[in-house]
C-alpha cells in the first residue's frame, strides 16, 4: 500500500516541459496555417469584387457605373496596398475576430456564418470520432488475438472493404435505403422545425435522432484504419517479453491480453490526434450529402459563388478546431507515456 | 585483345549479385505471401481492364446518342447513363485515367516524401524542426480544403493541361503522411551503430543516404507507395465530387459525380452508380492487401506467428524452426 502510494507520488509530476514545447509547436504552426490562409486567395487571378461586378455586368445587362467597383472593393475588404500591409490588416483583423464580409451570404459577416455553422460541424466529429476509435480498436484487438484465423480475415476483409468504397458513395446509398425507400430517419437537417433550440430534452432527442445517419455514415468508413493499427499494434505486443513474463507469472488470459491491449493503444492514440484533420475532412464531405447545416454544407456552396472570405474563415475555423484537438490529446499522451517525457528532458 | 580476369572481378560480381538478391528478397516475399498475391491478381485483373478500355470499348464513352437511363441489355451490358451514355463503356475507358491518377500521385507523392523526409532525419535540427513545421501543417489541415483551395485556384487553367492539375493537388495535399513516417525512420536509423560506423571510417553523407538508409528503408517506401496511391484514387473521387476537377474527361471520379449530380440513386439508376464505386473499391482493396503483404515484411513478427500460443515454450521452439525452414 505504501509502495503504491510512492509509486503515485512520483509519476504525479506534471511534463511541463513537455506541454510548453507542445505549445510553443501549437503556435508555430497555427502561424503558418494562417499565412497560408492569407497567401493562398491572393495567388488566385482575379478578386472577388471583381467577379461580382463582371457578374453584375453579364446578368444585369447594360452598364454598371465603374465606381461600383471600387465600392465593391472596399466592401469586400480588397486593396491594392503592399502586401505586408495587407498581411499586417490581416492579422489585426483576426485578432479583432473580423473576418470580413460573406459574399454568397451579403451582408452577413463571415463569423456569424460561421458561429452558427461550427457547433454542429464538432458535434459530428467529436461524436463519430469517438465511437469509431473505441469500436475499431475492440474490432481490431478481436482481430489481433485471433490473428490469421476465419474471425480475423472477416473482421479485416468487413472493415477494409468498407474503408474501401467511396464514402460519398455510401453516404448516399445509405441516405437512400433509410431515409427514402425506409423512411426511418430524417432526409436532412440537424433538427426538426417543432422544436426550439436549447437545452431542453425534445431538442436533444430531435438532434441525436438527425445525426444518427451522418454519424452511422462516418464510422463506417472510418472503423478501417483503427482496426488494421489495433491488430498490427497488438500482434508484437502478445509476442513480446512482458507478456511472457506475464504468463509466466500466472495472471489470467484476460489479464494478459488487456495488458497487451493497453499498450498496443498508444500508438493509435497518436493516429487519434492526426485523424481529426482527416475526419474534418469526411464530415465536410457528409454534411453535403446529408444537408446537415455545418460547415460542410457552406463550404460547398462558398465554392460555388467564390465566396474567398467565407473560404478563408472556413478553413481558420477548422484549422483552430483540429489544432486544439491535437493540442489536447498531445497533452493526454504525455501524462500516458512517460517515455515520452523522458524523450523531452 | 584479351584481357585476363582480375581476382577481385569474381568478387565484385558476386557481391553484386548478392545486393541484387537482396534487393529483390522484399518482392519474392510480398509474392509468398497470400494476402499480396490476391491483392497482385486484382491489380493486374484492373490493367487489364484498361488496356481493354483502351483498345476495345464498345462504345464511344461520350456518344450520348443511346437510349436514356436504360437497365443492363445485350447491348448494353451495364445499361445507359440518363444522358444516354454506354456506361460499359464508361467504365472500360475510364479505368486507365483512374488507375494513372493513382499511380502518378503514388510515385510523384512517395518521391517527394522519401526526399523530404530523409533530408530532414538527416539535417541539422533547425532544418529539421523547420521542415517538420511545415510538415505538421499540411498534415494537420483538412485534405479537403487544401483540394477546395488549390481546386478553385486551378479551375480557370484546366481544361488544357488534362490530369496534370488533379494529380498536382492531390500529391500537394498527399505527401505529408509519407514524409512524416520517412523522418522518425531515418532518424532512428542514423543512430544506430552501423551508421556511426560508416560516419567514423568517411562514408560521404550521399552515399550512407542511398546506399545504407535508403536501401534498408525499402519496405517502407513500398508500403508508402501504396497509401498515397490509395490517397490518390480516393482522391480523385473527391476532386470530381467537389467539382473542381475537369468534368469532361471520362474516369470513375467523374462518372461518379455525373451520376449523383443526376440523383440516379433516387431515379433507381443502380447500373450507372455502382460500377464505378464497386471499381473503385477493388482498385483500393488491391492497394491495402498489397499493403498487408508489405506490412509483414517491414514487421516481421505478424509474419512468423501463426495462431495464439497455447503452450509459451513449445510455441517458442516451434517458431525457431519456422524461422529456419
Amino acid at each position: 500500500m505504501m509502495e503504491k502510494e510512492k509509486r503515485g507520488e512520483h509519476r504525479a509530476p506534471v511534463p511541463i516541459k513537455y506541454i510548453l514545447k507542445r505549445l510553443l509547436q501549437f503556435f508555430g504552426v497555427f502561424f503558418g496555417a494562417i499565412t497560408l490562409n492569407f497567401a493562398l486567395p491572393r495567388l488566385i487571378p482575379g478578386n472577388p469584387a471583381q467577379l461580382a461586378y463582371l457578374n453584375l455586368v453579364k446578368t444585369g445587362g447594360g452598364t454598371v457605373n465603374p465606381a461600383y467597383l471600387n465600392q465593391l472593393m472596399v466592401e469586400y475588404g480588397i486593396s491594392n496596398k503592399p502586401l505586408y500591409v495587407q498581411y499586417f490588416q490581416y492579422l489585426l483583423g483576426l485578432l479583432h475576430g473580423n473576418l470580413g464580409v460573406s459574399i454568397a451570404f451579403y451582408p452577413d459577416p463571415v463569423s456569424t456564418v460561421l458561429l452558427g455553422a461550427l457547433p454542429w460541424t464538432l458535434y459530428l466529429v467529436a461524436t463519430s470520432t469517438t465511437i469509431s476509435f473505441f469500436i475499431g480498436n475492440r474490432l481490431g484487438r478481436y482481430a489481433g488475438i485471433n490473428r490469421n484465423t476465419a474471425k480475423d480475415i472477416l473482421v479485416d476483409l468487413a472493415t477494409m472493404f468498407l474503408a474501401s468504397f467511396p464514402a460519398f458513395v455510401l453516404a448516399f446509398i445509405v441516405l437512400t435505403l433509410f431515409a427514402v425507400q425506409l423512411p426511418i430517419f430524417p432526409v436532412s437537417e440537424a433538427y426538426s422545425l417543432n422544436v426550439t433550440p436549447g437545452l431542453n430534452l425534445p431538442f436533444i432527442i430531435s438532434a441525436t435522432y438527425h445525426s444518427i445517419l451522418p454519424i452511422a455514415t462516418i464510422i463506417m468508413t472510418s472503423l478501417g484504419g483503427w482496426v488494421l493499427g489495433m491488430r498490427n499494434n497488438i500482434i508484437p505486443n502478445l509476442n513480446s517479453d512482458f507478456i511472457n513474463f506475464s504468463e509466466s507469472l500466472g495472471l489470467r488470459d484476460h489479464q494478459i491480453k488487456s495488458i497487451a491491449y493497453r499498450n498496443a493503444l498508444l500508438p493509435n492514440l497518436t493516429g487519434f490526434a492526426m485523424s481529426i484533420g482527416l475526419s474534418v475532412s469526411g464530415v465536410i464531405i457528409e454534411e453535403s450529402i446529408f444537408s446537415y447545416p455545418g460547415v460542410g454544407l457552406y463550404m460547398i456552396t462558398a465554392i460555388n459563388a467564390l465566396d474567398y472570405p467565407l473560404i478563408q474563415g472556413i478553413f481558420l475555423m477548422v484549422i483552430i478546431a483540429v489544432l486544439v484537438g491535437n493540442l489536447i490529446v498531445d497533452i493526454l499522451y504525455g501524462f500516458l507515456d512517460p517515455r515520452i517525457r523522458q524523450e523531452v528532458s | 585483345m584479351d584481357i585476363a580476369p582480375l581476382p577481385g572481378d569474381d568478387v565484385k560480381a558476386k557481391r553484386r549479385s548478392e545486393s541484387t538478391r537482396r534487393f529483390l528478397k522484399p518482392f519474392s516475399i510480398l509474392l509468398n505471401n497470400n494476402k499480396a498475391k490476391v491483392g497482385f491478381a486484382l491489380l493486374i485483373a484492373l490493367v487489364a481492364v484498361s488496356i481493354i478500355g483502351l483498345l476495345a470499348a464498345p462504345y464511344n464513352p461520350n456518344a450520348d446518342i443511346y437510349a436514356r437511363g436504360q437497365g443492363p441489355t445485350s447491348a448494353h451490358l451495364l445499361g445507359t447513363t440518363a444522358y444516354g451514355q454506354d456506361v460499359l463503356s464508361q467504365l472500360l475507358v475510364g479505368a486507365g485515367p483512374t488507375l494513372m491518377v493513382g499511380f502518378a500521385v503514388g510515385l510523384a507523392g512517395t518521391l517527394i516524401s522519401v526526399i523530404i523526409g530523409v533530408i530532414s532525419g538527416f539535417a541539422s535540427e533547425r532544418v529539421n524542426a523547420l521542415i517538420n513545421g511545415i510538415v505538421n501543417i499540411f498534415l494537420i489541415v483538412p485534405g479537403v480544403l487544401l483540394i477546395m483551395l488549390f481546386g478553385t485556384f486551378f479551375l480557370g487553367i484546366h481544361q488544357s493541361l488534362g490530369y496534370a492539375p488533379t494529380i498536382l493537388i492531390l500529391v500537394i495535399t498527399g505527401w505529408a503522411f509519407g514524409a512524416r513516417t520517412f523522418r522518425s525512420v531515418t532518424m532512428s536509423i542514423g543512430k544506430r551503430d552501423f551508421i556511426l560506423s560508416s560516419i567514423l571510417i568517411g562514408e560521404s553523407r550521399m552515399s550512407i543516404i542511398f546506399r545504407q538508409i535508403i536501401r534498408s528503408i525499402v519496405p517502407i517506401i513500398v508500403s508508402n507507395f501504396f497509401f498515397t496511391a490509395m490517397y490518390g484514387t480516393m482522391g480523385l473521387t473527391f476532386v470530381e465530387y467537389l467539382g473542381v476537377g475537369n468534368l469532361l474527361q471520362v474516369n470513375w471520379g467523374t462518372m461518379l459525380y455525373w451520376a449523383i449530380n443526376n440523383e440516379a440513386y433516387l431515379t433507381g439508376l443502380w447500373w450507372w452508380i455502382l460500377p464505378p464505386s464497386i471499381m473503385i473499391s477493388v482498385l483500393m482493396f488491391s492497394f491495402t492487401l498489397l499493403n498487408f503483404g508489405v506490412d509483414e515484411i517491414a514487421n516481421p513478427s505478424l509474419r512468423r506467428f501463426k495462431a495464439v500460443k497455447k503452450n509459451p515454450r513449445q510455441q517458442e521452439l516451434k517458431e525457431k524452426v519456422d524461422f529456419n525452414a
